[in-house]
């Protein structure tokens, strides 16, 4: 639909700086992996090898809170265009969530390149990689939905967002392994269901990690009760949207 | 959700059954803001809206152009969002058997970032083309605003005119039978406004229903049929052109001020 070429037009201006993509990432990756590998020599973190086990994190994180941060934005930036617009509300929501996507699948040879440094080859259950995509994919657009419709009734939800993500950043496994969290606290980590997604993406490269399955059951389950929690919200919060265009 | 839904057995072409809705009063940003919401949480001001529309029953026959008369902040532009479906009436309803588009400042939506090519997909997307439909038309809604030799230009450059030209005839080639006109149904220099009036006089005697909110009497008188006269958000008469002209006169002789309305809705309008 249109919205896909609007997406291409957006990633045009990008283009140029489409290494920009895998660096940074890669850039992020390798200063963590240095912090917590090689100064804190912190063997108990995570899984090895470590410079992988980060990268596979990183990549969807950075997917997340940028879609996430982006939709606080959307009917700010939308403007005008609302006014006049037939196509449904959503689309605005789904094309900033489409234009971080294209931005993480593109960055995702850097996971590759971290293959090759480590000498680490995936096994049979990799097949759950775009699995993990399309969770996340729900997920974040539910949230988005929320969270968009959210900052047009309160402004400020902005700035709570922000703070929410960095708190998460280190409330999901993405510098450490949920085997790592105490054995008690493990239920408690599942009602994040950002820990049964960034999961699914490792299990391809450590399927002993399948053990927690069921806390992946109940992670994921979640990711369907904010889609649909966040498609209702907006039906309401809809006609407020409008007003404000 | 689709915006507009339609009501194929409606007999008129767009029916508003006491319809209302309320409108977020323009702050100023900034300035009070902490105070407003301050005594908002203490309950003394519930919400910061005003009613912009309320009460409006009217239908409109398909082929019919009418004329949408008040002054600022009379509540045309919500009234027109609510007919195009972009705005979601409070109360009451809003049929239409006709998909309407609305042409509501339709050149801010145009991205100075886009090519010209660009931004004809775009807008003609928003207001309902398929990017098949944009494609096949780009040329001739491209020779209609003369800016082919543009085409594949950055719009940013290009001056007011140009883009409400272009805006213009984006609008009208989407085709539909039924459009809410917002101020400028008329655009451009003389040459162009020349073009645009046989346009519009050709899909009018084609049956193409128009709802028009302008302050210009001339284009009312040129062009409408019929026109309903709106006051503080209420539909006060529906009669002829030259009649609701006179009654919006003296309503303003009447009110000492000229804008006989609140300052902040300025920029609603």
């Amino acid at each position: 639909m249109l919205v896909l070429r609007d997406l291409q037009k957006q990633y045009t201006k990008f283009r140029l700086g489409y290494l920009w993509t895998l660096l940074e990432p890669l850039g992020m990756s390798i200063v963590l992996w240095f912090v917590f590998s090689v100064l804190l020599g912190a063997r108990a973190l995570g899984l090895q090898p470590y410079l992988l086990f980060l990268s596979l994190a990183i990549l969807p994180w950075w997917w997340f809170t940028k879609g996430v941060a982006a939709s606080t934005r959307v009917f700010r930036r939308a403007g005008g265009q609302l006014r006049i617009s037939l196509l449904p509300t959503e689309l605005w929501v789904l094309r900033v969530l489409l234009v971080s996507m294209v931005e993480f699948l593109l960055s995702l040879p850097v996971v590759l390149i971290a293959m090759l440094v480590t000498g680490t080859w995936p096994g049979p259950l990799i097949l759950l990689f775009p699995v993990a995509i399309v969770l996340q994919f729900l997920l974040m657009y539910g949230l988005s939905l929320l969270i968009s419709a959210g900052s047009v009734v309160i402004p400020d939800l902005a700035r709570i967002v922000r703070i929410v993500l960095r708190a998460l950043f280190y409330l999901s496994p993405v510098l450490y392994s949920i085997s790592n969290i105490p054995q008690q606290l493990q239920g408690v980590a599942a009602l994040n269901p950002l820990v049964g997604v960034l999961g699914l993406y490792r299990i391809g490269f450590w399927p002993e990690e399948i053990e927690s399955a069921a806390g992946y059951g109940i992670s994921l389950a979640l990711c369907l009760v904010i889609l649909v929690v966040g498609i209702i919200v907006f039906r309401r919060i809809e006609p407020r949207i409008l007003k404000e265009a | 959700m689709a915006r507009q839904d339609l009501t194929r057995d409606l007999d008129a072409a767009l029916a508003f059954e006491s319809a209302g809705v309320r409108m977020p009063r323009r702050r100023r940003r900034r300035g009070d803001g902490r105070r407003q919401r301050l005594r908002r949480i203490a309950g003394e001001v519930r919400r910061d809206e005003v009613w912009r529309l309320r009460d409006a029953t009217f239908s409109v026959a398909e082929g019919e152009s009418v004329a949408i008369v008040g002054g600022k902040g009379s509540g045309r532009e919500a009234l027109l969002r609510l007919a195009a479906g972009t705005l979601v009436p409070d109360e009451g309803s809003v049929r239409r058997r006709l998909g309407v588009v609305p042409m509501i400042d339709v050149a801010r939506s145009l991205v100075r970032g886009y090519t010209v090519r660009q931004n004809i997909y775009l807008v003609g997307g928003l207001l309902g083309m398929t990017p098949d439909d944009a494609g096949r038309q780009i040329e001739s809604i491209a020779a209609f605003a003369g800016v082919e030799s543009i085409l594949d230009k950055y719009l940013g450059a290009a001056p007011p005119l140009v883009r409400q030209r272009l805006a213009w005839s984006i609008t009208m080639a989407t085709g539909s039978r039924a459009f809410a006109i917002e101020q400028t149904l008329i655009v451009g220099d003389r040459d162009f406004r020349q073009r645009c009036w046989t346009r519009v006089d050709e899909m009018r005697d084609d049956g193409v229903t128009f709802l028009l909110a302008s302050d210009s009497p001339k284009q009312f008188r040129r062009f409408c049929d019929r026109a309903i006269l709106l006051d503080n958000g209420h539909v006060v008469a529906q009669t002829s052109v030259p009649e609701a002209l006179s009654m919006l006169r003296e309503s303003r002789r009447r009110s000492s001020e000229p804008e006989p309305d609140d300052p902040d809705s300025t920029t609603d309008l």
